[in-house]
């Protein structure tokens, strides 16, 4: 084949031109990526070894680590992130497939509106949407309490989020109508993109609504469900704003979140060597939770 | 040519997005010399109108008319994330050159950690007069005999009683209107009385949903048997100690009672709010500057008053403001940083406006009564008279930030609870490190 010899050499040479070419386009990106992701990274494992301070800087090997299993305050912290996540993650999931399956064959002026309406949150701005929550919440002048109160559900006003019992609870709330948004506009889209033939035939064979729903739909948008999960599992995990424009953590700790206490550890308390311990232990938990939901997910 | 294009592409991309990351202006590494000229950074804490930008440009205005050579570019940090800002400053080398607060932050956090200028030349010349109102300013202002703070105006933290309301419920009786003192008996009758009126939803709320004053439910607690929250010498916090642990007592028995309320959710502006809107009859955080804030919005007397005491001998906690400078190895800048700081506290005119513009004090003795012949005479008159009950300034004590997040948590832990032997045993531990 001298034919084909001799233009090897000519296609290598092109799929080189077109490999630099591609590179050359992502190199912005890629910097971008390296010193503001990367290297920050680095940074953050690299420091995690030293008593990092505004004053000292020593190596003390794995103390950081070590510290982190003995502090009562990280673990409650720890455990509080992981029941929000555990919470949060499935009823964002749920909710938001019910909600898009329940409008996403509506007309274009309804499913508009409705989508407007659920990404409201998400657009307003964490702040905004904390503040009125903290009004909805005030233990003197909220509409909960008032609703409660004149209903007689309650006897006296409750500090919700000063309350142990059910601050947690109040920042799961939040965080739900807070992260339905996005998911929402995503199921719509995908079910209006499960292929309506596969659909046909089933109910042709006779399938009822929730068969069809089981064997054809959820096969079908389940990359959408898999992002879904992961992305509002690494913000729940990542759970801060809230945290700190309502509750700073307490009462007694039952809102401190890993993501709050990192902050508090930095930016008050000046440990940043502890700090960025916590930050690795965070993404490790992180990654490992996203590999498993990868992993479930990803199966046919 | 599709190469080329293409490398073109790329390079445009990659110079604009160096340009867009050096859109940050910086001072230039001679400080900002332009000829004569020096640019120094004033980072502001929102004391009084120093967090007001018409006000404090104002004064940087008559600064310039006699230190053309020297300008001041000014930003304003808020308390919620303040400390953040100038910690994340720090660490980016990219701190002010000026800094306007109290010396636990310019003392005890920053200067301590050799971030700030020694400014004990400025001292020179003014410590007598500054002595002559109180030694503890000094004190507070210097650690190991170095100057990290120059102060210029000083207040007493109370509280305030909704003075209507203890009228109507007949509670005044409690109360030494005089002296604006109360003894802690008194103090307890006064809010059964209050309860028993039925007037007013809440006698008082112990806030300790977060730092924001806990000043005032310090005090609260210190004075009501006459408790010392530090040892003399500021190393150590002794609140565990018998009195600490009677006055803790006695707040978790009068809320489990119900003449007194808490509140884990709320910090000192929803409380101050609480009492501007006539829910609670007292707020525990009160001071000069409150009442000027709050003016518009109570329809009732508030009255300044000091904390309860079992001696009926009040020690209230202070506040002491002034300037300090962080060192950022710039000769020209840290002189210019000087000359503004002495224009702005020791200027024959300027001095007493700066200390008016904050609505506390003096802390020079020479100054007199600034607010005399002024609309604001009346209402500063009561709180001058409780200059007098000005207590240790604790302040300085190492670990004070991380004492301040344990505080309000060990609150938390009483009100929810725990024993307050243990609570206060837990705090100390944590703190006395």
């Amino acid at each position: 084949m001298p034919k084909g010899r001799t233009l090897e050499p000519r296609s290598k040479a092109l799929a080189r031109q077109e490999t630099i070419s591609a590179y050359l386009f992502l190199l912005p990106s890629l910097l971008f990526f390296i010193t503001f992701v990367i290297v920050p990274m680095f940074m953050c494992i690299f420091n995690s070894f030293f008593d990092y301070t505004s004053t000292s800087f020593s190596f003390t090997g794995f103390d950081n680590y070590i510290r982190m299993w003995k502090d009562p305050v990280f673990i409650k912290a720890l455990k509080n992130t992981v029941l929000i996540v555990i919470v949060s993650v499935p009823a964002v999931m749920i909710f938001s497939l019910w909600v898009a399956s329940a409008i996403y064959k509506m007309n274009s002026f309804a499913l508009s509106f409705y989508r407007c309406i659920f990404y409201l949150p998400v657009v307003t701005g964490s702040v905004a949407v904390t503040v009125v929550w903290k009004w909805m919440f005030n233990k003197y002048t909220g509409v909960f309490n008032y609703v409660l109160g004149t209903t007689g559900v309650i006897d006296q006003n409750i500090s919700w989020l000063g309350d142990e019992r059910f601050a947690i609870w109040c920042i799961i709330l939040i965080l739900f109508t807070t992260s339905i948004g996005q998911p929402i506009v995503l199921y719509v889209s995908a079910l209006g993109n499960v292929d309506k033939t596969l659909v046909e035939a089933a109910q042709v064979d006779g399938a009822t609504d929730m068969q069809t729903f089981w064997k054809i739909k959820w096969p079908s948008i389940m990359p959408t469900t898999l992002y879904v999960i992961v992305i509002t599992t690494i913000n729940s995990f990542q759970c801060f704003a809230l945290i700190e424009l309502l509750t700073s953590g307490g009462p007694n700790d039952s809102t401190q979140t890993i993501m709050y206490y990192i902050y508090y550890v930095v930016f008050k308390l000046d440990q940043f060597g502890y700090g960025n311990a916590m930050g690795v232990i965070l993404a490790i938990i992180i990654a490992i939770f996203s590999a498993i939901q990868f992993k479930f997910g990803s199966q046919k | 040519m599709k190469k080329i294009i293409s490398l073109l592409v790329a390079a445009a991309m990659c110079i604009s997005m160096v340009a867009c990351g050096g859109g940050e202006e910086k001072p230039s590494s001679d400080g900002g010399n332009n000829g004569s000229e020096t640019a120094i950074t004033l980072w502001t804490y929102p004391v009084g109108k120093f967090g007001d930008e018409a006000t404090v440009k104002g004064f940087i205005e008559k600064f310039n008319e006699k230190h053309p050579d020297i300008k001041v570019k000014v930003e304003f940090l808020s308390y919620k994330d303040g400390d953040n800002q100038v910690t994340a400053a720090l660490e980016a080398g990219t701190a002010p050159d000026l800094i306007l607060e109290g010396p636990e932050r310019l003392v005890s956090n920053w200067g301590v950690k050799g971030k700030m200028v020694d400014i004990s030349d400025l001292w020179k010349d003014t410590k007598d007069d500054i002595d002559a109102q109180s030694t503890a300013i000094a004190a507070a202002c210097s650690n190991n005999g170095v100057y990290y703070e120059y102060p210029f105006c000083m207040t007493t933290h109370c509280m305030a009683i909704n003075y209507d309301v203890f009228e109507k419920a007949d509670a005044l009786k409690y109360l030494d209107l005089e002296n604006r003192t109360w003894t802690t008996e008194n103090f307890v009758k006064a809010l059964e009385a209050v309860k028993a009126s039925g007037l007013i939803p809440e006698t008082g709320v112990v806030y300790c949903g977060g730092q924001g004053g806990d000043q005032g439910t310090r005090a609260l607690v210190t004075n009501l048997y006459s408790a010392q929250f530090t040892n003399p010498e500021h190393t150590k916090y002794v609140i565990d100690e018998a009195n600490g642990i009677k006055g803790l007592q006695l707040i978790k028995d009068l809320v489990e009672k119900g003449t007194l309320s808490y509140d884990a959710g709320i910090q000192a502006a929803e409380e101050l709010q609480l009492f501007a809107q006539g829910t609670a009859a007292m707020s525990f955080c009160w001071n000069a500057a409150n009442e000027a804030n709050y003016a518009s919005q109570v329809n009732f007397k508030p009255y300044a008053m000091a904390f309860p005491s079992d001696d009926g001998k009040p020690e209230l906690a202070g506040g002491i403001w002034g300037f300090g400078i962080f060192d950022n190895g710039d000769q020209a800048r840290i002189d210019a940083s000087k000359e503004f700081i002495k224009f702005i506290c020791d200027d024959e005119v300027q001095g007493k406006e700066s200390v008016k513009a904050t609505g506390f004090f003096p802390v020079k003795a020479s100054y007199g009564n600034v607010y005399e012949g002024t609309a604001d005479e009346e209402r500063m008159s009561g709180y001058t008279d409780m200059m007098k009950y000005l207590g240790d300034y604790y302040n300085v004590t190492p670990n004070w930030t991380e004492q301040r997040t344990a505080w309000w948590n060990m609150l938390q832990s009483i009100f929810s609870g725990k024993s307050v032997e243990e609570a206060t045993a837990a705090y100390t531990s944590q703190v006395n490190k």
